[in-house]
């Protein structure tokens, strides 16, 4: 698709260094990146707490099954979405990095601030996952292969692959057995036991309890290798409805005669 | 034809460009003192008085402080976008290229007004919840969180959102031309995260009884969150329309003609 | 506009009633009489300070007593398969030291048998200074916290002294399990954030939102992704999975023990109870006298024992009425119980003399107190099943404590 006329003209003005043209165009870009820091940090985070909140929020929920499992999954949701605009209308392949680094401050303010400072939960017990390799690895894949499939792929399956070693180095320190009470637990499970939940008993955590056929114990490597399967379908939906939010037009304005445009206005133009 | 143009606008006294930020960092700073001191009466009051829903002191400190909510926030909706559309434009057709463009950024920078007061009840307050559930024992549909985050920072956002919706439908000929879909996604999605409190209550008073903040009964918090995406939407409507308006008040060197 | 009101003024409407109906959902006194009638009947429970007693930071505090699972159990929630002995305090304000049930640790969940008693004890540490309300509690699947009596304690001190330290089976001292490892998690959140900082400053810098939508517009991908941005992405690529592979193989290796996450259960066994089958109780009536609050039961009481008994307590929803004209019944009452949720007036009783082995008699039993206000029992006009559950404790010649269930249908009486 080549630019009109009026197109052309614009890019050439606003390339133009120290116009007023690219004064404005530089100027709306930093409008606008205060715009989508604010309002990705509000709509991922909210995506995340409400599905897989608990297990970021607690250091005794992060377990083998369900937290490397589902968390992928939803993480890969938003960023697949802002991909499309962000790549496709404007070349930018930062909507996983951006997405993961809005995230985490929105999560560091409110573990710091809500659960530290005003409910008294050490920190030990409520610091957020890390999520930054994987997204990252998505929009790497995304920016050298500029193709929807191998971006589904690789990308997303890039998110729940890198999740689990991203945040062992983290977590490990506590995995560490301690024993309490004559009764042999990890040192997370100790944390929760101690640090009073008043609304979470043990039995609400949902986390591995151990079944039968988890040959060998790879519980973690069998969670990250379903949860890459599904994230490669995911960022492929959601790329779809990035595509379909993004271009969903307009629709007739029934109020516009209120403001000056009327029918016959539009037919006189005509 | 266009030269001759240039020339005689250059010859009349043309503004220099400016950004126009103010009201954008004070609503900002509003926001700020608004939500901190929503914060520092959480730390003050939720301790000693915020606890037992049937402490009278609860009435006191918190059910008075929900009530003024409630009845400062609807009329404050009234008031803001009634503003707007009794003051609008009724000649949008006549609107100076220049004029329109000011317009444009001005409600363009008050967006960051908005994705911050989203941030507050998005992220911040909505977070904070799932620590309050932890330390209450008598839990009602009336918290020291929920008053905040349900009743407080949600319909600001709210009031804003449509208030800068009726900017655009009222001052910007694109969006009161035609009604732009990603833009009633991003004010009405956001806007039914509080309807949605009654998904929430109900299931918590019938469903789901324990309290995590993964159950069922809080996606659809999740859903009308989901509704944000479409900003980017907004973004290419809202470069694609700067791109027809510029060359209008531009030369190509970059140089403004009106 | 005028659509726009309406649809606002609809849903505040709707607020309004849904928060009407739904103000007093959850929570102790919250919770609606027949199911906290018919769940846990505390009793015995004992804390190692008095009520409004004042402690000081890393001071601790041991609450213990008995626990009696309803065996009338609502039919509407979960029966006790699975539950978790916890304390209801408002978070970690006390942290949870030691938690046992008839001497099992309790550090996992556990389920129990409905009608059985289970003693309970809990040991905390106070953390942070403040005014707190102590109870203990037991959480049910499904229903959720089912809270015992409470006591006040004040909490003085500096939050910041607070110590727990912890040595785990490696031999590692954790000097304060609030603070352990953090640092680490700081240092790797830390690193990643500047890496992804990078990518973003990468881009950030040049001109992004008209030129690039024009470029892309035009098809100029080579302006729009140059081979220097290629070369650099795929650089952090590798920096990427490389700083991967390495923090996990410096993680092996200093940290060589460790175990997944503890998702066992606690067994805990049934103490046999040889009282069972002394004394038979049956509701014949009973009623609620709504602006007396007074509950009165019609009971038919059939003594199979081999000592003369007589009524000393009725005990429900942690609310106590005793018969103060029998000393072993006042002597019953546990120092340092919450005075609130004991009756000011003695349990009234028609026929209080003592009824013989053998003997089945019809007793008029009268629980009067404001407490029922108070605790909000006297909603039970507004629950969807009239019916109550409680605890009758009877003593024997020798002093003897015998204690049964009594539950039954229980009807409204307006007018006296």
């Amino acid at each position: 698709m080549s630019l009109e006329q009026h197109e052309a003209k614009l890019l050439s003005a606003i390339s133009t260094p120290g116009s007023d043209a690219a004064k404005i165009a530089r100027g709306l870009d930093w409008i606008v990146v205060g715009i989508l820091v604010f309002a990705i940090i509000a709509a991922y985070h909210i995506h995340m707490m409400l599905t897989v909140g608990d297990w970021d929020f607690w250091v005794d929920w992060k377990d083998r099954m369900n937290w490397v499992t589902l968390t992928p999954m939803l993480l890969v949701v938003i960023p697949a979405a802002l991909s499309y605009p962000f790549m496709e209308k404007f070349g930018l392949p930062i909507a996983g990095t951006l997405c993961a680094l809005c995230l985490m401050i929105g999560e560091w303010a409110s573990r710091y601030f809500s659960f530290h400072l005003w409910t008294y939960f050490p920190m030990s017990m409520v610091w957020p996952s890390i999520v930054i390799p994987g997204l990252m690895l998505m929009d790497m894949v995304y920016l050298l292969s500029r193709n929807l499939f191998v971006t589904s792929i690789f990308g997303g399956s890039a998110v729940a692959f890198a999740f689990a070693p991203a945040n062992w180095p983290i977590l490990a320190p506590y995995h560490v057995p301690v024993i309490h009470m004559d009764q042999v637990v990890s040192v997370a499970d100790l944390i929760g036991y101690t640090f009073t939940r008043t609304a979470t008993p043990e039995y609400l955590r949902m986390i591995e309890r151990g079944t039968l056929r988890t040959f060998g114990g790879e519980s973690t490597l069998i969670s990250t290798f379903f949860s890459a399967f599904v994230c490669m379908i995911l960022y492929f939906v959601w790329w779809k409805i990035g595509e379909w939010l993004t271009n969903m037009g307009s629709t007739p304005n029934v109020l516009k005669k209120y403001v000056g445009y009327s029918d016959d206005v539009e037919k006189e133009k005509q | 034809m266009a030269v001759t143009q240039d020339n005689i606008v250059k010859n009349q006294d043309i503004k220099p460009w400016k950004f126009n930020l103010k009201p954008m960092i004070i609503c900002m700073l509003i926001l700020v003192a608004l939500m901190g001191t929503a914060r520092w009466y959480q730390q003050w009051a939720a301790w000693d008085f915020g606890l037992d829903a049937t402490d009278p002191m609860f009435d006191v400190y918190w059910m008075k402080l929900f009530w003024a909510q409630i009845i400062i926030e609807p009329i404050l909706f009234v008031i803001f976008v009634g503003y707007m559309w009794l003051t609008r434009d009724k000649h949008l057709n006549d609107l100076a290229p220049r004029e329109e463009l000011n317009k444009l950024i001005l409600w363009i920078s008050m967006l960051v007004v908005y994705a911050f007061a989203f941030y507050f009840a998005g992220s911040l307050y909505a977070e904070q919840d799932a620590s309050w559930h932890q330390t209450v024992v008598r839990d009602t549909s009336f918290t020291p969180s929920h008053i905040f985050l349900f009743y407080g920072t949600m319909p600001i956002f709210i009031i804003i959102g449509f208030t800068l919706f009726f900017y655009a439908i009222t001052r910007l000929p694109f969006f009161a031309k035609e009604i732009s879909i990603p833009l009633v996604l991003v004010v009405c999605g956001p806007f039914m995260l509080l309807p949605t409190v009654g998904y929430n209550e109900w299931g918590h008073a019938f469903w789901l009884m324990e309290e995590y903040f993964t159950v069922p009964l809080h996606w659809g918090f999740v859903f009308f969150g989901w509704s944000i995406i479409a900003l980017g939407g907004v973004l290419v409507q809202v470069i694609k329309y700067i791109i027809d308006l510029m060359p209008k008040v531009i030369n190509e060197k970059g140089e403004l003609l009106s | 506009m005028n659509v726009t009101t309406v649809f606002k003024k609809t849903v505040l409407m709707l607020m309004l009633l849904i928060v009407s109906t739904v103000i007093y959902a959850h929570g102790e006194r919250n919770q609606e009489p027949f199911l906290r009638m018919k769940t846990l009947q505390w009793y015995d429970v004992k804390w190692s300070v008095k009520n409004e007693a004042t402690i000081k930071v890393n001071d601790e505090l041991i609450l213990e007593g008995k626990v009696h699972f309803f065996s009338r159990w609502p039919q509407v929630i979960n029966k006790p398969d699975t539950i978790f002995l916890a304390n209801a305090t408002p978070g970690p304000v006390f942290i949870r030291e030691e938690s046992y049930m008839n001497e099992v640790p309790m550090i996992q969940s556990t389920g129990v048998e409905v009608g059985e008693v289970y003693d309970f004890r809990v040991k905390l540490k106070a953390r942070i200074p403040g005014r707190h309300h102590v109870h203990p509690m037991i959480n049910v699947e499904s229903a959720g916290g089912l809270v015992g009596p409470g006591i006040w304690v004040n909490v003085e001190g500096d939050a910041d002294d607070f110590v727990y330290s912890v040595e785990t089976r490696t031999g590692q001292t954790i000097e304060n399990l609030g603070t352990y490892a953090t640092g680490n998690v700081y240092k790797w959140h830390a690193i990643w954030a500047a890496i992804a900082a990078f990518w973003l400053i990468w881009w950030i810098r040049r001109p992004l939102l008209i030129q690039r939508y024009l470029l892309v517009k035009d098809g100029q991908w080579g302006k729009l992704i140059t081979l220097t941005d290629k070369k650099m992405g795929a650089t952090l690529m590798v920096v990427i999975i490389g700083l991967l592979i390495y923090a996990n193989s410096i993680t092996r290796e200093a940290y060589e023990y460790t175990i997944p996450l503890q998702g066992g259960r606690a067994v805990v066994d049934v103490v046999p109870n040889s009282d069972k089958g002394l004394i038979t109780v049956k509701n014949k009536r009973a009623e609620y006298y709504l602006p007396g609050r007074t509950v009165t039961i019609d009971a038919e009481i059939t003594n199979n024992h081999n000592l003369p008994i007589r009524i000393g307590e009725f005990t429900s929803a942690n609310l106590r009425f005793i018969n103060k004209a029998l000393p072993y019944a006042v002597a019953g009452l546990d120092e340092g119980y919450p005075e609130e949720l004991v009756a000011g007036a003695s349990l009234g009783i028609d026929d209080d003399t003592s009824i013989m082995p053998g003997e089945t008699k019809r007793v008029l039993i009268d629980a009067t107190d404001v407490a029922w206000e108070i605790e909000r029992l006297s909603s039970l006009l507004n629950d969807p099943d009239s019916s109550y559950g409680g605890l009758l404790f009877f003593y024997d010649s020798n002093g003897k404590r015998i204690i049964k269930e009594v539950y039954g249908q229980i009807l409204p009486t307006f007018k006296k």
